[in-house]
């Protein structure tokens, strides 16, 4: 375990390392250069900004700075946000991000084998087939337009009460979190749904749910101790990609309901051509990602014991 | 056999309704399984041997299974008509069950005593860790090495013959009247196979519980069995005792099993003779005798009418017309051994 452990860390490193090289060449490979926004630029001043920035230095000698930096953990300062260091900014909206991320995960994963254990339940009957109906709505449907419906429902809502229960946007309590979270989380939710279904399915049809049922165990027993555990291992291979898709959901939802997370500086540097801010960010997320989908793994393992292969001596 | 069978089942009719119409896989079955014996059920895939015992233990799934006629009853109480609930308490407790493949019959993700101590706990109210305990005795019974730690393990830890003794093991747990064995040395090697089927037989004399045991190999029911089904089409053809099935088999599938049979002793290098054909289509049985389109005897009878049940000695009955007086005697029919060995 500790050896496999070790071995997927080493491939994530190297796997960050190339995201951050493939950052660094395509922002260089792209027209135009972060001073460009600054319309009164005189040569002089354009070059002793360059100098400062060391924009003036060959690319490769670029590149080995840049590499270096970021291993100390310094991704440098914003090109277009006075003094404000790349570090600084992910400390303050990371975390908004992240829980706003975590929150959909958890909405997506519980929301998914819930609704795809009971269609699975009542397979080809009235609740299989509205929730399914619902599911390829939801897979369809693109966020930003929930985001949008997720607002008027809460403002009909908030108008039927006569008071304001739920923000329409915004961020700050845990009533802000509600129905960005859901509307980020609804996709995957969606997604999850169906792989549960197929899988609860799936596993119904095994020989060791027979035995489940030759031996007298009830219904709830067969389906709580025997089927949900064995159904649910496929979902949770699939929670790392769904983290992914949930960050990368987040930069829309974040807009839409104004909140101060790590995704509107992301969208905002690529259009400013921030440098500094776009390959901290991109590394950033990257690498949370590919350590997440390696967590994901480790955890499989946990709930899986067939993958727990190099146990005590065996 | 003067006591009342175990378990009687008469005249079961199990069918599946499909797409293309209502399969009857199973056609008025009847047989009886005696305390202490082993009955074993024979026949070719697809010959209703399964669908019968998991009709029995309310396994198939309903719909598209349906129980369209028959009675399964043990010690005289009828299974077929019981609640969910009650069926529950009998299964696993009155009548145990092992199947065919132990390397899928067995969840995958619970460790080896915990499926087992799960039986105790549901059907004899036990603690977790008083049926751990059980369930650790019930491995060392069946023979399985430092039954203490494998316990602990999971079922991808075991070989299939282990796995196999897991699960007589975990049926065995709450001393069922009754073993049903579907096949359970099929997908095993024969060294292991004949292991398993000792370890059955010892079992069955230590605590007296029936057997009925379906399978495809005689080898396996000249060993085993007290009884005999052969059942052809989702029909029995022939039943009763094993030495009248062998030595005196009066239904012309009988005699097409055992010349299928290879036997070292006499007759080596011999080329077997397999029955041509493979068995109908349950869609729409044969009319007639199901076995008529492939019998070398088929008269024009078997064509028209089902046989009737025809008794050869005490206890021993075949359905087919040659056994009626009218009928010619052919040689295989009138003396199978002779015939085996020409």
């Amino acid at each position: 375990m500790i050896s496999y452990i070790a071995k997927r860390l080493l491939s994530g490193l190297v796997t960050v390392w190339f995201i951050a090289t493939a950052t660094f060449l395509g922002m260089h490979a792209v027209p135009g250069d972060p001073l460009l926004n600054d319309k009164a630029v005189t040569p002089e001043v354009r070059a002793s900004l360059e100098a400062a920035y060391g924009l003036d230095k060959p690319l490769p000698q670029q590149y080995v700075i840049y590499l270096s930096n970021m291993l100390q953990g310094d991704f440098g300062i914003s090109f277009t946000q006075k003094n404000r260091r790349v570090n600084d900014i992910i400390r303050d909206h990371f975390p908004v991000s992240a829980m706003l991320g975590l929150l959909a995960l958890t909405i997506a994963a519980l929301g998914g084998i819930t609704w795809g254990a009971i269609t699975a339940l009542y397979r080809d009957r009235l609740p299989d087939v509205l929730i399914m109906l619902l599911v390829v709505f939801a897979v369809s449907v693109p966020s930003f337009v929930f985001a949008a419906l997720g607002q008027l429902v809460v403002l009909k809502f908030n108008q039927l009460i006569g008071h304001s229960v739920i923000p329409v946007a915004g961020w700050g309590t845990f009533k802000h979190m509600l129905m960005p979270s859901l509307v980020l989380g609804l996709g995957t939710m969606a997604y999850l749904t169906r792989l549960m279904r197929s899988s609860m399915l799936e596993v119904a049809d095994t020989d060791y749910i027979r035995t489940a049922r030759a031996k007298g165990l009830s219904a709830p027993r067969i389906f709580f101790k025997h089927q949900l555990r064995n159904a649910i291992l496929p979902v949770i291979t699939v929670l790392g990609p769904a983290i992914a898709a949930i960050t990368t959901g987040g930069f829309v939802v974040e807009l839409v309901f104004a909140i101060p997370g790590l995704g509107r500086y992301f969208v905002q540097a690529v259009q400013q051509l921030d440098y500094t801010v776009i390959m901290g960010t991109t590394v950033f997320y990257g690498a949370f990602l590919v350590f997440m989908v390696i967590a994901v793994d480790i955890i499989y393992g946990f709930v899986d014991p067939r993958i727990r292969v190099d146990k005590v001596g065996a | 056999m003067s006591d009342t069978p175990v378990l009687k089942v008469e005249n079961l009719n199990v069918e599946f309704a499909t797409f293309g119409g209502a399969v009857r896989a199973v056609r008025g079955v009847s047989y009886e399984v005696y305390e202490g014996k082993t009955l074993a059920v024979v026949g070719e895939s697809g010959c209703g041997k399964s669908v019968t015992v998991q009709t029995i233990m309310g396994l198939i799934p309903c719909p598209p299974g349906k129980v369209t006629a028959g009675s399964a009853k043990l010690c005289g109480r009828e299974l077929l008509t019981l609640s969910k609930e009650e069926l529950n308490k009998i299964r696993g407790a009155e009548i145990g069950m092992i199947f065919q493949d132990p390397m899928t019959s067995l969840n995958p993700t619970m460790k080896i005593g915990d499926q087992i101590a799960e039986t105790l706990v549901v059907h004899r109210g036990m603690s977790r860790r008083e049926g751990l305990t059980e369930a650790r005795r019930l491995l060392d019974r069946t023979r399985i090495p430092e039954a203490a730690e494998r316990a602990r393990q999971y079922p991808f830890e075991f070989s299939g013959g282990m796995l196999q003794r897991v699960m007589i093991a975990m049926s065995l747990a709450c001393k069922p009247k009754l073993l049903i064995a579907d096949e359970p040395t099929t997908a095993l090697d024969v060294t292991i196979q004949a292991q398993v089927l000792e370890l059955m037989r010892e079992i069955q004399r230590e605590d007296g519980m029936s057997i009925i045991l379906i399978t495809h190999d005689l080898a396996v029911v000249a060993r085993m069995a007290d009884d005999v089904a052969v059942m052809y089409a989702g029909e029995v053809v022939e039943s009763g005792p094993v030495d009248e099935i062998f030595y005196r088999g009066s239904h012309p599938y009988t005699l097409g099993l055992q010349q299928a049979m290879p036997d070292a002793r006499h007759d080596a290098g011999r080329q077997l003779d397999a029955i041509p054909g493979s068995p109908p289509d349950l869609f729409a049985p044969p009319s007639g005798c199901g076995y008529h389109p492939r019998c070398p005897h088929a008269m024009q009878v078997c064509t028209k009418a089902s046989p009737a049940s025809f008794e050869i000695s005490p206890g021993h009955q075949a359905s087919c017309w040659l056994n009626h007086a009218d009928a010619p005697r052919p040689e295989t029919a009138a003396s199978p051994v002779g015939s085996a060995q020409e």
